[in-house]
């Protein structure tokens, strides 16, 4: 038996006296993509952060976070990224002083890569071949979509186990939005885990492999893509509106 | 008066500015972080020196790596003990801890050192170059070429490696640096660390142009503050210039007008300076 | 229980002016209180500027020195009475503070602390320097307080006989505070600190706002200063010694933050350390730094926060959360 690439159970944020999140419990399969979609507010941002241990605020998070098994809720976030659960957050992603270079070299590959997929620079050029050309700009020059394919390489540069990708579609045009989402679905493919945050519940049903249902802080529906393409609560809250 | 030798005494007395306030450039610019301490260190690097000298018996060229290491050590538990504010970035109370800080140096050092001024000796002092009426000691020489050597190292440091880059991405946003897997707790020490080991060289080579004191170091932090200022928080470059610049003002208001308010005329320059741009000159 | 809350302040604030004959009415009782009304009231001037405004002024000890000044040197030189010294301690505490306010209206955080902190060493150095003000050796001869009114009240000297007028300077501070806290000002200057977009919208000038509280905590802190001067019979440039800066910052912070009584029970705690556990002049230093640096990296709420900390930790013994920020 293997256990999934990411497991986290009882998952719970408060931020003060708010319940954000609230018993949470999430699958990620190796080598599998699952989207987790909700409406504004439902807490997806603050469940994707918790699973890096990461946030702006001061929140207080419980419950457990297994990476291939082991234990990370202990760990601070920098060491979490350093063990291959690594974060892309929604936003602002890169340094704005840095160049597109300092940027991806901030990462330091892992010395033991077992289970870890490796990225080397020329992958990362391959990928995306436009930050090659800017390489030497600082990552406050860029445009929003170089910027997050920027977000992206870092992680990628970490050596993942699990890449989290919070909303990576925020504020980019509909044709990047399907690049990075294409490039995203082909490294599954090969074998990368992926947990995907996302608004746009469409594109994302044709991506994914499995499909999370969050509405105010807890999981309502869960299920294969295909099978929640036909979710009534689907249907009706995200994609009835729009094919009627 | 002779002018050249006062631009002479100006650029040694800026490079000495200059020296003292490059810890506190890249801490600002770095961590945000305010030490009202920074006095104080300056203090206890003077006095670590003129101890290993007078105690140990050792030379003044092993007496100031001595004290830059101890003031070195002490950064490290510093920063320790200020880590979650930092991390919080809750300025407000790190001006406070570091000025409740800088009291206990002044506290602690009158106790084991006494209160009486102490004379810090440097050979270089006494070895004097003339040229006719022009006349400087081969420690203004040690100590301007050191500033500038130091700067230059930390210029390149900062721009050009990857270390620099961490401290640069730290400085503009150290929680998303975490997720780069870089731990910013680490670079807030290293930069710490820097900042008391700088001041402790720059308290060696500079100090010993007067007697030391326990309770000196007020006129430092307001010196490097001016610096800080004029030269845009956080730039290394501009602190430079500001350096020399206050340097030369110094020594030509001294020389002018009264060497008794060269403070209070500094002051008053970076009050004009505040009055026209609030963050600084080269602030971004 | 609210209405009773006037009665039993006054009670309280009538008790308070017997503590110094009931605890013996030794001298050094005196003394001790004496100094705690003079340097609390000193405190409230920068707790207005630190607890309301949520700045920190490093420049108090100008307005202290300059109500200590004011009253030496009118007092010596042009035998002023203490109702005109303590108007004239007023006047340069507003106009020194109005032109520091202005100079710092555009500049925040340690920006304005810096520059408050450096006015503060420079105008010890123009202190030291200027004879006009006594240079390094400062005023001496203070003679007594004068205080009356129709002929009867205070004339002297001595811990004991100002006791009444410092005990009557604290009550007026405490009053003022507390007003201050529930007025328009007061008000406005806790939202400019917590809130200033919400301020912003509500038409609140932040600017005026902090101006006029720097403005008015200046007097405060100068008046502790004029009755100093009378204490010790002498001001001198020591006056703007790290010594009373300190001070003012532990009192306020030791307790904690934007409580009334805050100043004056820190004050009062550092000041018993001194007079009776002291350990001398350097070891206090040490005791006093290492109070304010230690209560900030510890319970930065001061020790309201850590009391809070332990009721919440009786109350429940689970098992504290895991907080995956910290590192």
């Amino acid at each position: 038996m293997t256990a999934p690439a990411l497991e986290a159970a009882g998952l719970s944020v408060r931020y003060g006296g708010n319940l954000a999140i609230d018993d949470v419990d999430v699958v990620v399969p190796a080598g599998k993509m699952v989207g987790m979609v909700g409406a504004n507010g439902a807490g997806k941002s603050t469940l994707i952060n918790a699973l890096a241990g990461w946030s702006r605020g001061t929140p207080v998070v419980r419950g457990t976070v297994r990476l291939a098994g082991q234990p990370m809720e202990a760990l601070p976030p920098y060491r979490r990224a350093e063990r291959g659960l690594v974060l892309v957050p929604e936003g602002k992603g890169i340094f704005a002083d840095l160049t597109v270079t300092e940027n991806l070299a901030l990462v330091k590959p892992p010395s033991d890569t077992t289970g870890r997929h490796v990225f080397t620079m020329g992958d990362i050029y391959g990928l995306f071949p436009r930050l090659a050309e800017r390489r030497g700009h600082k990552g406050g020059m860029l445009s929003g979509g170089e910027r997050q394919m920027v977000a992206v390489s870092r992680a990628l540069r970490a050596a993942p186990k699990v890449l989290l990708l919070d909303e990576p579609s925020a504020g980019l045009a509909p044709r990047l939005v399907y690049e990075l989402l294409a490039t995203m679905r082909k490294l599954v493919d090969r074998g990368l885990s992926l947990l995907l945050v996302e608004q746009n519940v469409r594109a994302t049903l044709e991506l994914v492999d499995e499909l999370y249902l969050l509405e105010r802080g807890k999981i309502v529906a869960r299920g294969p893509a295909a099978a929640m393409k036909d979710d009534p609560r689907i249907l009706d809250a995200y994609l009835g509106t729009l094919t009627a | 008066m002779n002018l050249v030798q006062q631009l002479i005494n100006g650029l040694v007395l800026g490079s000495g500015y200059a020296l003292i306030a490059i810890g506190w450039t890249l801490l600002l610019g770095a961590a945000r972080l305010v030490n009202f301490a920074h006095g104080q260190l300056y203090m206890l690097g003077a006095f670590a020196a003129w101890a290993a000298m007078d105690r140990l018996g050792v030379s003044y060229f092993l007496a100031v790596p001595i004290a830059v290491f101890v003031l070195g050590v002490l950064g490290v538990l510093l920063q320790l003990m200020m880590l979650r504010p930092v991390m919080q970035q809750n300025l407000t109370s790190l001006m406070i801890v570091t000025l409740g800080f800088g009291y206990v140096f002044q506290g602690g050092a009158a106790r084991i050192f006494g209160g009486n001024p102490q004379t810090f000796v440097s050979p270089l002092q006494s070895a004097n170059i003339r040229f006719g009426e022009i006349w400087f000691t081969w420690q203004d020489v040690v100590t301007l070429v050191g500033t500038l050597l130091l700067f230059a190292v930390l210029w390149l440091v900062l721009n050009r490696t990857r270390t620099g880059a961490l401290v640069r991405s730290v400085a503009e946003d150290p929680k998303l640096a975490q997720l780069f897997g870089i731990n910013a707790s680490l670079v807030y020490v290293g930069v710490f660390v820097f900042e008391c080991a700088a001041v402790a060289l720059g308290a060696g080579l500079v100090a010993p142009r007067s007697p030391i004191l326990a309770s000196m170091g007020f006129d430092e932090v307001i010196l490097t503050f001016v610096v800080v200022v004029l030269g845009g928080i956080g730039s290394v470059g501009g602190s430079l210039l500001a350096g020399f610049g206050l340097g030369m003002f110094t020594a030509l208001f001294g020389a002018l007008v009264s060497p008794a308010y060269t403070t209070a005329a500094a002051f008053l320059l970076l009050l004009a300076v505040l009055l026209m741009r609030p963050r600084g000159l080269a602030a971004r | 229980m609210k209405k009773f809350a006037t009665p039993a302040a006054l009670l309280i604030a009538a008790l308070a002016y017997f503590v110094p004959a009931l605890s013996g009415g030794a001298p050094v009782v005196y003394a001790a209180c004496t100094a705690i009304a003079i340097l609390a009231v000193m405190s409230y001037g920068a707790d207005l500027i630190l607890s309301y405004l949520g700045e920190v002024s490093l420049g108090h000890t100008i307005f202290w020195a300059a109500g200590g000044y004011a009253a030496s040197l009118l007092a010596v030189n042009a035998g002023w009475n203490g109702w005109q010294t303590a108007g004239a301690a007023i006047v340069v505490a507003v106009v020194l503070a109005g032109v520091l306010g202005l100079a710092t209206l555009r500049t925040r955080e340690f920006v304005f602390s810096l520059v408050t902190y450096a006015a503060a060493v420079v105008a010890m150095e123009v202190t030291f320097n200027w004879s006009f003000l006594g240079g390094s050796d400062g005023v001496v001869g203070v003679p007594p307080l004068e205080l009356t009114i129709f002929g009867k009240g205070i004339n002297g000297a001595g811990d004991a006989a100002l006791w009444p007028v410092a005990w009557g300077l604290l009550m007026l501070t405490l009053l003022f505070i507390q007003r201050f806290r529930h007025s328009r000002l007061g008000t406005s200057a806790l939202m400019v600190q917590m809130n200033p977009d919400l301020a912003q919208a509500l038409g609140v000038d932040a600017r005026a706002v902090r101006f006029l509280v720097f403005v008015a905590s200046a007097p405060i802190s100068a008046l502790a200063g004029w009755l100093y001067a009378y204490q010790r019979a002498y001001v001198g440039p020591d006056m703007f010694e790290s010594y009373f800066l300190v001070l003012m910052l532990t009192a306020i912070v030791i307790v904690g933050r934007r409580l009334l009584l805050g100043p004056l029970i820190g004050t009062s705690l550092i000041i018993v350390q001194q007079t009776f556990f002291s350990i001398g002049g350097d070891g206090d230093k040490i005791v006093l730094g290492a109070v304010l640096a230690g209560i900030l990296l510890l319970w930065p709420r001061g020790l309201i926060g850590l009391w809070d900390a332990l009721a919440v930790s009786r109350r429940s013994s689970r098992p504290r959360p895991s907080e995956p920020t910290r590192s």
